[in-house]
Order: structure tokens, then C-alpha cells, then sequence
């Protein structure tokens, strides 16, 4: 029998979280993709380029997980645990680099749940979405992703 | 031309972007990559766990591999170029695999002093096999301006 994901989490709204980028987590993360781009790493290079700073490199809002990500009771209340988990699709929206200092207020919400026949077998489809908006309440990124579930 | 400024005006739909070799993919990068991002899911750092999950043996995050296909995009558009990014995730990528990103134009846009590249973005492991597919938006300056 497949397990049953939760479906009456769709539309779940987490609790609001606040993120402040740190310049050696953007290096950090830069290494750790094996991405020697300055405009990551040289401090010098950054405040030289037209942002003034280094920036984040485009897939960073990645590490922004603290509220509605793959935490035990989350994925307890779906209805399975982190070893059925698969990643299905990854979006990013920038209207702006990311730069060290930046605060954002980040939003998750649950946006849909949904299962299709895989090569393997059912899969279950969870959509979700983060919002970050900077101190002026100007939206800054936006990242949508499916997990997936072998159920 | 590794870092190079592209403008927009140089640019034409079927251009293809620098290919970006990455890997062989090593567990040491696995965890570097899990501390930065923190995804610890201990499918990609415990034989033991992945094996039980029916997995056979550890595979990359996929967001290792959209990484690659993100510094593809940088590498010819410039770091702070990227408005949107967003992929699908078609196969699993394992250790001493190589993961080559490739990128081509779809089409150009330009809205007052906007110039918008659209980008079909991919790569492949070392059998042909795409293993990320998905496209990319740019925005790039214009000689003019």
C-alpha cells in the first residue's frame, strides 16, 4: 500500500522567518559549488563592481530554510520522513543580487499536493514557495520547488 | 573568455553559452555542499541510509547540480545578470559522475532599457544522460547605454 500524503496542508502558510546574509556564508557556498567567481569571493573585486559589494551566487535563496522546509515534524504531518524525499523541479526569481548584510523577511506557503506514476511507482508531488522582501517591503526573490515523495 | 561582459547587442537566438565541465562528483564535495546550503539529508552522506531508502548508494543534491548549470549561466552572463533560474531534475547524479552544463539562446527581448535573453539550460553526466533541464532568464546591458 503507498503511504497517504496530508493533503490538507495545502495552502499552509509557515511561520515568517527572518534571514540575514552573512558574507562568508555566500563564499562558503560559492566554494562549496567549486565556483571561483570574485564577484563571490574578493571583497575588493565587489565594492568595485557596480553593486558595491559581493554578491550571492543565483541559487543561494536555497539555504533560506527555517520555517516549511524538510524538518521531521513537517514531514511527520505530510505523512513520510526525509529518506522518501526526492528533488523534482527548482525555480528561482531575482529582481536583485543578494549581498551581504541584506534582511529579508521570508514567507512559505504550501501551494499544492499531487501524485503521478513515476518510472518507479507513485510518486507524491509537494509544491512549495518562499517569498523574501527587504526591509522596505520590496520584493527581492522568489523560490518555488517540488519535492517529491516515493510513496 | 572566462568572466567575460556579454551585451546584449552581440547576442543572437541559437548562440550557444561556454560548456562548464564539473566533476567527477566526490562525497568530500557532497558535504562541503550540505554545511554551505544545509541540507543535511543523510541520503547523500550515509551508504548505510541510502541503501535502506532503497537508493543503492549515496547521489548528489540536486541542487549540487543546478549550482553547475547556474555558474554555466554566470560564467558568460555575469554573476549579477540572473533574474530567472529554474530546472527540472531528470536523473540522479552519483559519485564520479561528470556533470557538463550547456546552454543555448531562445529568444531576446528588450523593454525601454531592459534587454532580456532567455536561456534553454541543461547538463549531462558522462553517458549523454541529461540529468537537469530547464531554462534561464538574463538580463544584459546593451553597448548604447
Amino acid at each position: 500500500m503507498p503511504i497517504q500524503l496530508n493533503k490538507a496542508l495545502v495552502g499552509r502558510e509557515f511561520a515568517p522567518f527572518v534571514v540575514t546574509i552573512e558574507r562568508g556564508k555566500i563564499k562558503e557556498f560559492a566554494r562549496a559549488l567549486g565556483d571561483a567567481n570574485p564577484l563571490y569571493l574578493d571583497d575588493r573585486v565587489g565594492q568595485a563592481s557596480e553593486w558595491g559589494d559581493i554578491i550571492a551566487p543565483p541559487t543561494f535563496m536555497t539555504t533560506f530554510r527555517e520555517a516549511g522546509g524538510d524538518n521531521a515534524d513537517f514531514l511527520r504531518e505530510l505523512g513520510t520522513d526525509i529518506s522518501r524525499l526526492l528533488h523534482g523541479e527548482q525555480e528561482f526569481e531575482l529582481h536583485r543580487p543578494l549581498k551581504p548584510g541584506d534582511t529579508l523577511l521570508c514567507r512559505s506557503r504550501l501551494l499544492d499536493i499531487y501524485e503521478k506514476t513515476g518510472r518507479s511507482g507513485p510518486l507524491g508531488m509537494v509544491v512549495r514557495e518562499t517569498v523574501a522582501s527587504d526591509k522596505t517591503g520590496e520584493l527581492v526573490g522568489t523560490m518555488r520547488h517540488i519535492t517529491v515523495v516515493r510513496l | 573568455m572566462k568572466y567575460g561582459r556579454v551585451y546584449a547587442d552581440d547576442v543572437k537566438v541559437g548562440d550557444e553559452l561556454p560548456v562548464l565541465e564539473k566533476g567527477p562528483i566526490q562525497q568530500i564535495q557532497l558535504t562541503r555542499y550540505a554545511g554551505a546550503s544545509g541540507d543535511f539529508n543523510p541520503i547523500h552522506q550515509d551508504h548505510e541510509f541510502a541503501k535502506t531508502a532503497g537508493m543503492g548508494d549515496v547521489f548528489a543534491h540536486g541542487m549540487l547540480s543546478m549550482g553547475f548549470v547556474g555558474q554555466c549561466v554566470t560564467d558568460w552572463a555575469g554573476p549579477g545578470a540572473v533574474r530567472k533560474l529554474g530546472v527540472r531534475f531528470a536523473a540522479i547524479v552519483r559519485l564520479k559522475d561528470t556533470v557538463t552544463c550547456r546552454g543555448r539562446v531562445l529568444a531576446k527581448s528588450s523593454k525601454d532599457d531592459t534587454h532580456l535573453v532567455e536561456l534553454e539550460i541543461w547538463a549531462e553526466n558522462q553517458r549523454g544522460e541529461k540529468v537537469v533541464t530547464g531554462k534561464a532568464t538574463v538580463a544584459l546591458p546593451s553597448r548604447e547605454s
